[in-house]
């Protein structure tokens, strides 16, 4: 049985700035990891899709360092970096041969604490445009590109932070204004809602100085509000929800959602065990059951949203066959989760043997046990949870998939999205 | 604390080098060409063989059976079912693919060092026991028809499929979809399977490559004792020349009526892997549109706001596979943008790269080889690109000085031999009740129609 124990060290500025330290320097490469506490979730009505924008606008410069600058100074270390954004939080990172490592630092620093002297008109209109062309390209012009949308909506209220997608509405993307750039930076982008992580060739005593040096002068802001709407829902939906589109696809798709604990709860756990059983691998339930055995799907996809907010989220879907039913297909996959009751020791063993590998395959790059580290302490105040991550699903007992299984994935805790093609079948 | 002077980037530390890690490489009395090498940070091994089981070499009637084959190994093998060897790879944790391309079949195995004894059992039996059940075999060319089907409604899919078409000569290859067509797949049967491992599932002219928390004489004992029935040539592969199916620049428009957006693809035939001037293309091409501060992206994106990302690149293979640049804008700018393109290819191609961006390019492809040695997986990767491409044993310790050394001069004279804007496919899938009269406007060439 594996133990994971990636060594790590815990600091925090005067500012509130958190700080984790991974040095492993087997090879000469560093990650920097910034991950900062505002994601969709914090967006209030008529903002959707700012915390996304914002994210764009953070590689438009900042006091120091002109447009372009960021990419250009990274890619001619050799350097690769992004940004993402999702509901509870954006993350921006950084990897670089390590002797750059206080090139990403002055530039992290730079846009933390001195963003706005950079930002203009012109830079906002033309990232609008970009994010517009994001959200055409990867959502509006793809076969079922809607989907999330319409799955959040009926797993989650009107008021409550996930109701919306982290893309947002055009109407709103395009009210955006240069003073909620202003005010979103002041109230959000504050070193005591970030938790930066170091992970690879680092000399740990002699990276704190640095960090110090770059981030200690940026001053703190105040509390961060709190969210806005209702994150305190009902554990379950309380009946089956349903949205029936026939639209311009492929193939028929059956999309299900189920509301779980959060991702803060003990019992999130259970939620991530189910969904290995259920998806993960070809030894899987619903592969062997809906691909293999029956063919009545081509293919499935099971996962667990590790969201905070109230209440968290499991999905499974299944792609059918030209010929395909949705009803049929629908019926598949309700047949299949009510078995789960009568899953097995061996299909549990089975589930964390190839979260193990994932695991510590995952290890093997810097970048993501920072960002993970960045994840643990800034959603637990536990970067030491990453090297117990597998004892917590280990713990998942049986009996614990079983009532899962009557208390999550009934009739009553549903939502489906059923996506038909319009030609017929 | 000293004051911090935040007014100009920071100077470089001292660089730590780095070598490519070293492999042990032996040629078995099987034929089986063997390269392992050691990474113990993590107790993990990524291991790929690579065959010369290729599509390049079917015809367009048996198109996708090399993918398919390698696609329907997961279906069982004489000892077990397609579901007991699922429950028994992944009861060790270890994943499996089988994956076929132009090149070659490759199969890649993942798993905890300590269960590669067991997982590479599993492997062997697969590779040479396949069993290829009727109904398994089935499933897979039914999930393959209906991914062809799927494609086809899928704008970016649609456009780069079309796009082949009209780069490359029909009797080429490579102007057909790596994976076949509907009336390709339709014919594949369990004994042209069967038939296909039997020609080509043969270590010749292919490698073994293992990299991970392992001994190279442990790895070869294992080998031994699993593989020793993996021997033989593939079937010899039929050659081809990359021949374009036209050098007159044309634009072509599919009409998807409503479509909110228009996928772009503009290209022709690009260059094959042995071309000598390799480095110097792949400068002029990551300062074209290979990295996010190129040419095209800081114009189509960073200025005109048009898309959300745009890049351009030369598949190398055996033959010459595409050069093309690929973006998705709005339909208002199809035009603008398709212009901007072929501005800047045509700048590129005739005046070449600046000294500055040849030195930004030299320096990002220098240093991200090094990022990009990390994990087995990614060493295990490079290995095998030595025995796909029949690249020298010193290929990456001299990686990075070769690359260090083209010059300006070598980027533009490689630009402008393999950069042809006058003989350049214009694909553009969307409403052509919108785009089309803008694009007629820029009098690029013909502009043709076609329905999706």
């Amino acid at each position: 049985m594996t133990q994971l124990s990636i060594p790590f060290e815990r600091h925090r500025l005067d500012n509130g700035l958190k700080v984790v330290l991974a040095p492993d320097r087997t090879v000469p490469v560093v990650a920097t990891n910034l991950w900062y506490g505002v994601g969709s979730r914090n967006e209030p009505e008529g903002m959707t899709g700012f915390a996304h924008l914002f994210e764009h606008m953070m590689f438009q410069g900042s006091a120091h360092v002109p447009k372009n600058r960021h990419f250009e100074l990274i890619e001619r270390v050799g350097g690769t970096l992004n940004a993402t954004t999702w509901f509870d939080r954006t993350n921006y990172f950084e990897t670089v041969p390590s002797h750059e490592l206080d090139l990403t630092l002055w530039l992290e620093s730079d846009r933390m604490g001195w963003m706005l002297p950079a930002m203009d008109q012109g830079k906002l209109d033309n990232q609008r445009d970009v994010v517009k062309n994001e959200k055409l390209q990867r959502y509006d012009n793809q076969p079922y590109g809607d989907w999330s949308e319409r799955l959040q909506k009926l797993v989650f209220p009107e008021n409550h932070p996930y109701h919306h997608t982290v893309i947002g509405s055009m109407e709103d993307i395009d009210a955006a204004t240069l003073d909620d750039v202003a005010s979103f930076f002041r109230t959000f982008y504050v070193p005591n809602n970030a938790v930066l992580t170091l992970a690879g060739d680092i000399d740990p005593a002699k990276a704190l100085e640095q960090v110090k040096r770059y981030f200690g002068d940026i001053e703190p802001g105040g509390e961060i509000p709190a969210l806005p709407g209702e994150p305190n829902i009902p554990a379950l939906i309380g009946e089956t929800r349903r949205d029936h589109v026939v639209a311009d696809v492929p193939l028929p798709r059956v999309i299900m959602g189920f509301r779980t604990p959060s991702y803060a709860s003990a019992d999130f756990a259970v939620a991530e065990v189910a969904q290995s059983l259920l998806g993960s691998g070809r030894a899987s339930r619903l592969y062997r059951r809906l691909v293999r055995e029956r063919r009545i799907a081509k293919g499935v996809v099971t996962y667990v949203y590790p969201l905070l907010s109230g209440a968290s989220m499991l999905l499974v879907w299944a792609t059918g066959y030209p010929g395909t039913d949705p009803a049929d297909l629908e019926k598949a996959i309700s047949e299949e989760l009510a078995d789960l009751a009568n899953a097995q020791q061996s299909e549990i063993d089975r589930a964390i043997a190839l979260v193990e590998t994932d695991l510590v395959r995952s290890m093997e790059r810097v970048a993501e046990r920072a960002d993970l580290l960045s994840m643990f302490d800034l959603f637990f105040d536990d970067p030491g949870r990453l090297n117990t991550e597998l004892d917590r699903l280990r713990a998942v007992g049986l009996d614990q998939i079983h009532a899962f299984t009557h208390e999550r994935l009934g009739e009553d805790n549903r939502a489906v999205v059923v996506f038909e093609p319009e030609n017929g079948r | 604390m000293s004051m911090l002077d935040r007014t100009a980037p920071p100077q470089s530390g001292t660089l730590r080098n780095f070598d490519f890690p070293s492999v042990d490489r032996s040629s078995l009395p099987t034929g089986l060409d063997l390269r392992v090498a050691r990474m113990n940070r993590l107790p993990m091994v990524s291991l790929n063989l690579f065959m010369r089981a290729g599509e390049a070499a079917l015809g367009r009637d048996v198109g996708g059976l090399a993918v398919l084959t390698a696609d329907a190994l997961e279906g069982g093998t004489r000892k077990r079912s397609g579901s007991e060897l699922a429950e028994a790879l992944e009861r060790i944790g270890a994943r499996v693919s089988g994956s076929g391309g132009w090149e070659g079949t490759s199969i890649g195995l993942s798993c905890l060092a300590e269960r590669l004894p067991e997982a590479l059992g599993l492997l062997s039996e697969m590779l040479l026991e396949p069993a290829f059940p009727d109904d398994e075999v089935e499933r897979a060319r039914e999930q393959q028809l209906a991914s062809i089907r799927q494609r086809a409604m899928d704008p970016g899919a649609l456009a780069t499929d079309v796009a082949r078409r009209h780069y490359f000569a029909p009797d080429v290859p490579y102007a057909r979809a790596v994976d076949g067509s509907v009336a390709s797949i339709e014919g594949v049967t369990p004994g042209a399977m069967r038939g296909y491992v039997d020609a080509n599932y043969r270590p010749g002219g292919g490698g073994l490559v293992v990299v991970g928390d392992v001994d190279s004489g442990e790895v070869r004992a294992m080998v031994d004792e699993h593989l020793g029935g993996f021997t033989g040539v593939p079937a010899t592969a039929t050659s081809f020349e990359s021949e374009p199916a036209s050098r007159d620049r044309k634009v072509w428009i599919v009409h998807r009526p409503g479509a909110v957006q228009s996928e772009i693809r503009v290209g022709h035939v690009g260059a094959p892997r042995s071309i000598p001037d390799y480095y110097p293309l792949s400068i002029a091409n990551m300062v074209l549109g290979g990295m996010f501060t190129s040419r095209l992206n800081l114009n189509l994106r960073e200025e005109n706001g048009f898309t959300y990302g745009v890049r351009s690149r030369f598949a190398f293979r055996t033959q010459a596979g595409p050069f093309q640049v690929s973006t998705a804008v709005g339909n208002d700018v199809t035009a603008d943008a398709v212009r901007e393109i072929m501005h800047e290819v045509d700048k590129m191609a005739s005046g070449g790269p600046t000294e500055d961006e040849v030195a930004a390019a030299r320096d990002y492809a220098a240093g991200v080889f090094g990022l990009q040695l990390e994990t087995a997986g990614q060493v295990a990767t490079r290995v095998s690109q030595l025995v796909v491409y029949g690249l020298p044993d010193d290929h990456y310790d001299r990686y990075r000085d070769v690359v260090r050394a083209v010059t300006r001069d070598e980027a533009a004279e490689a630009a402008a031999k393999h950069m042809r804007p006058n003989e350049a496919q214009i694909i553009v899938v969307g409403d052509a009740d919108v785009v089309g009269d803008p694009l007629r406007a820029l009098g690029l060439g013909p502009v043709e129609v076609v329905e999706s």
